[in-house]
């Protein structure tokens, strides 16, 4: 394809007459591929679109699929074509056409490239923005919220209120539970949303690095010890939705999953109540709610201070401590 | 070196890589300890199944690790396992003889009787001299009282179970100090323990579900989770469910 142009030799006029057939059949090939990727896989591609985050990331990946596609059916396109037509003939012992540079091929490499990635890059912040972090987690101090309320009470919550709704993703070796503060905060192992309805939510750990993946969401952040890290979610269709942890955190990892509900409001309302009333008694050996919890210090009872007991079960990192087994 | 000499010299050092690789392979990531087996022994759709936790495992060459022993059904005897096997749809009796002091659980949340019948436990404690009276538990609070020692919690099936722990201080000081701890006779001034009850009922389908405590009870190891924690046959194992 770079042989120089200037040498009008049969081997070279045919190798022009190639390059236009080439160029023809990619253009045909990669409008059709580009139809199938679009409208058949584009829908079918992860994490599918039960949240406004999720469906977000479907449409970027179908983008970044579209862009592909036809750099795929050019490659192979050309792979293919030279094995076919342009190999050695038997008996045919001549060198082959030297190759010169060919500056148009060149700089219609450089920019046409440049051209894909500084627009995706640009794309891709704008998709970052919106919407709101397009599911990943933001730390303590979110910047891409896109218009999302903040917290109005921590005390209540109603649907469409303008008050987002406050979720606390807990981990533990091996299993999650999640905290709502607007409800009395209870504190359950059931992860159970209102669809339609912005969420919050606010991941933490209380001894190693987990991360919190709810799968179809969209929605992924890491649950580190004494850090809060915020991820925003809207569910918008009612159904069950897998969580995983995507952070390899002991010998039971595998096992630290979860399937959530989504609900319409009043039923998400009903459950919300109904596990206050049942947890209440729980409720009130919780700790106060707050971000992030410090397990390495805890409000000792009597036995606890007289068995010298001040922390529940070691420290973070604690050098004193040995490595793992 | 001679062509043979070279080609058995490789030979052999193939095979010795190999027979390496297996051994590390099914000798130490493979290996599991012994499976109690009761479903042999269920009985119209019940089957008992009982348990035991001790504050060091002495038979073991971790003697001051934390664990759990399950008595095996044929001998009576308890074993130095955490994996045992049971029916499928079937009502499941368990019987934890917690002979193990206080810990406070990292997180409260597992101070309450979840995914067992009525959500609640039976707990009787021997203080070293007498038996106490049963009573229904559905919440501990491990913080204010320092009453859980350890917890038998099935994440998948929604199952925690808090096992008590002695009371008091004295109790705390005058655990039972060999394993598994019966043979100290508790009926004639053995160690303190508690009997912690209940009852849940397996899934229809056969599986195997892991099973484990929620108390960091792997003292010295970072942020207590190592050591028993993360060790199967000691704080943590599977409970096979089968058909």
């Amino acid at each position: 394809m770079a042989a120089d142009a200037s040498a009008a030799s049969p081997a070279v006029a045919g190798k022009q007459s190639d390059a236009r057939v080439l160029l023809i059949l990619w253009i045909a090939l990669s409008i059709v591929a580009d139809l199938l990727v679009g409208l058949v896989l584009g829908p079918h591609l992860p994490p599918g679109r039960a949240s406004d985050q999720a469906a977000s990331q479907q449409t970027d990946f179908t983008v970044l699929a579209l862009l592909a596609t036809p750099v795929v059916v050019g490659v192979l396109l050309y792979f293919g074509w030279a094995l076919t037509f342009w190999r050695k003939k038997p008996g045919d012992e001549t060198d082959a056409m030297p190759l010169h540079g060919n500056l148009k091929v060149q700089a219609t490499w450089i920019i046409g490239t440049a051209a894909i990635v500084l627009s995706l890059a640009v794309y891709g912040t704008v998709e970052l923005i919106v919407p709101a972090g397009a599911g990943a987690g933001q730390g303590p101090q979110p910047i891409f919220k896109n218009g999302l309320p903040a917290a109005a009470s921590l005390t209540s919550w109603t649907p469409n209120s303008g008050n987002i709704l406050q979720v606390q993703v807990i981990g533990q070796q091996w299993a999650w539970t999640y905290r709502y503060p607007q409800f009395g905060g209870f504190e359950t192992t059931q992860l159970v949303l209102p669809v339609g309805q912005a969420v919050q939510f606010n991941v933490t750990s209380l001894d190693v690095i987990h991360s919190f993946w709810a799968y179809t969401l969209g929605v992924k952040a890491d649950a580190n010890p004494g850090v809060n890290n915020v991820a925003y979610a809207t569910p918008t269709d009612t159904g069950y939705f897998q969580v995983r942890c995507a952070e390899l955190c002991g010998i039971w990892h595998g096992s630290m999953y979860d399937t959530g509900t989504v609900m319409t409001d009043a039923n998400f309302l009903a459950w919300a109540q109904a596990t206050k009333t049942k947890l209440a008694g729980l409720t009130k050996i919780l700790p106060p709610y707050a971000l992030t919890y410090d397990p390495t210090t805890i409000p000792a009872g009597k036995i606890n201070e007289e068995l010298g007991l001040t922390s529940a079960g070691g420290g973070f990192y604690n050098p004193a401590d040995p490595e793992q087994p | 070196m001679s062509l043979p000499a070279r080609v058995v010299t490789l030979v052999v050092a193939f095979l010795a890589v190999v027979a390496g690789v297996l051994w590390v392979v099914f000798d130490i990531i493979g290996s599991q300890p012994q499976t109690e087996n009761y479903t042999a022994y269920a009985k119209n759709g019940v089957v008992d199944v009982t348990m035991m936790t001790t504050p060091q495992t002495t038979i073991s060459n971790r003697p001051d690790w934390v664990s759990y022993f399950i008595k095996n059904p044929s001998t009576g005897q308890f074993d130095h396992t955490t994996y045992f096997a049971v029916p499928a749809n079937t009502t499941v009796n368990v019987t934890i003889l917690g002979y193990d002091g206080c810990t406070p659980l990292r997180n409260p949340v597992w101070g309450k009787v979840s995914g067992v019948v009525n959500d609640t436990e039976s707990l009787q404690i021997y203080n070293g001299k007498t038996m106490g009276a049963a009573q229904s538990v559905s919440t501990f609070d491990s913080w204010a009282d320092c009453a859980v020692q350890h917890t038998f919690a099935i994440p998948s099936l929604g199952i925690n179970v808090p096992v008590a722990s002695p009371p008091t201080v004295d109790e705390n000081n005058a655990l039972c100090a060999v394993s598994p701890c019966v043979g100290t006779d508790p009926t004639s001034g053995g160690s303190p323990y508690t009997v912690v009850k209940f009852t849940f009922k397996t899934p229809s389908t056969p599986g195997a579900y892991h099973w484990q405590c929620f108390v960091p009870c792997g003292g010295g190891y970072v942020d207590g989770n190592g050591g028993p924690m993360a060790t199967p046959g000691y704080m943590m194992g599977q409970m096979e469910v089968q058909s």
